[in-house]
């Protein structure tokens, strides 16, 4: 599903992000785990396309995406790729609805006309078909992440990369998230790479990549 | 889910700003639009006011002079010109259809008072403006004047003075009301008695108050008897009023058998008699171009800074919403969104705030373009409409929309150049 070869990037002056091999299967659940600052959040900007390394291959479901133009990048990225960020996830202006809608919208899978029904689905599957019309600001960040992971996979994307996905939750909401997002995984046979610094949700996935060594101090001589 | 409905989502998160720099774009747009408006409308009402008559024959002077004190009531007359000169115009009747003399000399609040002939009442044109027939001179209530001193008023004279059939009424000397140290005096010994009251015609006729040539006379015969005693050079031979007191009228208001024979009999005015003559329509058209086309020039400049600054209040706004929301860009690329996309959603809502701050600016210049219009309808009779759309319109509604788009590009491409894995770990 998700294979990373030998990929450089210098991230400043003095130091610069090397993974020499990553790989994730399809429907594996791998969480990305290390310290702050040790290039996880790099690691999966990359795997998403969001970033481009210098050197070496990011290969998502078949595709070398690193060699992909910006444009088929964009396009790729919203037909394969659901993305569940730590917080501010939703566009404040729109609803729920509206949000998870937006997820469709650049895209090609989902046509137009079941856009509605589909987001509908999506919301009443993660227990939100009563708030469908509240705004992200009348909505709890627990909540609020709901409707990012319904939007994650409303183009019925293979690959969901989720960064720090429980870190703004308080212990119970946190637990409750993970295991949506876990179930959804299950159910739907997704590939779920999870970035995050807390070794007890870590622990949570069948698989634990350590991210310890992914960024390097030049030595000056 | 459109970019635009996407850019209106943004907008209307920001009720307020946004509402204030649509605000400041409508505030430009109605400048120019009212000026716009008003200046065609005026220059419509003016030349359809203006066609009513091929010729005012008049003493000699300024042309506009003559036309706008014997057409359009608003200036003081050239002078004045034998009656000869009138019987001489009625008479030709191989170029002539219908010639009627204006005597200008007194007001009533202000309110000119017009000596002429009853024929003018039966005068109607066809206006080259919407085709249709005009006759100013309908009677709402009452008759026409028979005896010296009878009057008739014109419809916003009878409402702004209250007066009513039967009701009489002193004149002042001259065409404004002055104040009786600068010279301003009633003629008590002779009261006009109001014995009808025309319909309004939204042309200047409704401020004028019509009586017979005589009454006139009769009035500044005796006036001058006790005030001057002697004739001013190259003035009305006063002395000759007691005599004769239809010897002199201030001008003749000429109607051809043809359009057509307008240059060649203004020729013959010229060659055969003291007087002048001059072509309304021409005249006007000549007044808009020359002084009201300054006016409007120095208007629509200012019209065109005030766009810049709302271009500038667009750009600056956008600028800032930018940046705030770097975070929901970055969001919605990472949802798929191209560059271009974020491009266009940026501009989209550059060309709302443009396009309602036209429509409101639009509306808001009708409103404007009708204050003034009634102001001008109560000063000089001109009834103009207040919402039109002429190619001038649609020329500065574009050049405005092109402004309020250029004032996105800026803001738009930085949507566009975001980095938006940084933009997504900033926050």
């Amino acid at each position: 599903m998700v294979r990373v070869e030998n990929c450089f990037l210098k991230l400043g002056p003095k130091t610069s992000f090397y993974c020499e091999k990553f790989y994730a299967p399809p429907k594996s659940k791998i969480a990305l785990w290390g310290p702050s600052g040790c290039g996880k959040s790099t690691l999966l900007n990359l795997i998403s396309g969001l970033l481009k390394p210098e050197k070496g291959k990011v290969i998502v479901n078949g595709v070398e995406i690193t060699s992909l133009s910006e444009s088929k990048l964009d396009h790729f990225r919203g037909e394969n790729i659901g993305f569940v960020f730590q917080t501010f996830n939703l566009l404040p202006p729109f609803t729920a609805l509206q949000n998870v809608v937006l997820g469709m919208r650049f895209s090609d899978t989902i046509p137009a006309s079941e856009w509605k029904k589909n987001a509908k689905y999506l919301l009443n599957y993660v227990g939100l078909g009563n708030r469908l019309y509240n705004k992200p600001s009348q909505l709890s960040v627990g909540e609020q992440q709901r409707v990012a992971i319904a939007r994650a996979v409303a183009n019925k994307q293979k690959l969901l990369v989720a960064d720090e996905p429980t870190g703004s939750l308080d212990p119970k909401t946190a637990d409750s998230v993970m295991e949506l997002l876990l179930k959804l995984c299950n159910e739907q046979g997704l590939t779920l790479l999870l970035v995050t610094h807390d070794r007890n949700i870590a622990e949570r996935l069948p698989q634990i990549y350590d991210c310890s060594n992914l960024v390097h101090e030049e030595v000056v001589a | 889910m459109t970019l635009w409905g996407i850019a209106w989502g943004y907008l209307w998160n920001r009720k307020f700003t946004t509402f204030l720099t649509i605000l400041s774009v409508a505030l430009a747009v109605a400048l120019i639009s009212s000026v716009l408006t008003l200046r065609e409308e005026t220059r419509k009402r003016f030349e359809e006011e203006g066609q009513a008559f091929d010729l005012v024959v008049g003493a000699k002077g300024s042309p506009l002079q003559l036309v706008l004190s014997s057409v359009y009531f608003m200036d003081n007359p050239t002078g004045n010109i034998p009656w000869s000169v009138y019987e001489q115009i009625k008479n030709d009747k191989e170029y002539v259809q219908s010639a009627y003399p204006i005597a200008l000399g007194d007001n009533y609040q202000g309110f000119r008072i017009v000596g002429t002939e009853v024929t003018l009442f039966q005068h109607k044109w066809v206006s080259p403006i919407t085709g249709e027939e005009r006759f100013p001179f309908k009677l709402k209530e009452g008759t026409f004047f028979e005896k010296p001193f009878d009057a008739v008023l014109g419809a916003l004279v009878a409402r702004e003075t209250g007066l009513n059939i039967g009701d009489t009424f002193v004149s002042s000397h001259g065409f404004i009301k002055l104040p009786e140290m600068l010279g301003g005096h009633d003629h008590e010994q002779h009261p006009y008695t109001v014995v009808g009251i025309f319909d309004y015609s939204n042309s200047p006729f409704d401020r004028a108050i019509f009586t017979s040539v005589n009454s006139v006379w009769d009035i500044h015969a005796e006036h001058h008897e006790e005030e001057h005693g002697t004739q001013e050079e190259g003035d009305i031979k006063y002395e000759e009023w007691g005599k004769d007191p239809s010897s002199m009228i201030t001008s003749v208001l000429v109607q051809l058998q043809s359009p057509a024979l307008r240059f060649q009999y203004r020729e013959m005015i010229r060659e055969s008699t003291v007087a002048m003559s001059a072509t309304p329509v021409e005249e006007i058209s000549k007044l808009f171009e020359q002084f009201l086309g300054t006016a409007k020039t120095v208007l629509l400049a200012v019209g065109y800074l005030v766009v810049i600054i709302s271009a500038l209040s667009i750009m600056i706004g956008l600028y800032l919403a930018i940046i705030q929301r770097r975070r929901d860009l970055a969001i919605m690329r990472a949802l798929g969104a191209s560059r271009i996309e974020i491009f266009g959603s940026v501009l989209i809502e550059a060309l709302w705030v443009t396009a309602l701050g036209i429509l409101l600016g639009y509306f808001i210049g009708g409103g404007i373009s009708r204050i003034v219009g009634y102001y001008l309808s109560q000063k000089y009779g001109l009834s103009i409409t207040s919402l039109i759309i002429t190619s001038e319109h649609i020329t500065s509604f574009a050049t405005v929309a092109v402004v309020g788009l250029l004032a996105g590009i800026i803001p738009a491409w930085q949507a566009y150049k975001r980095n938006i894995a940084r933009d997504l770990m900033e926050l």
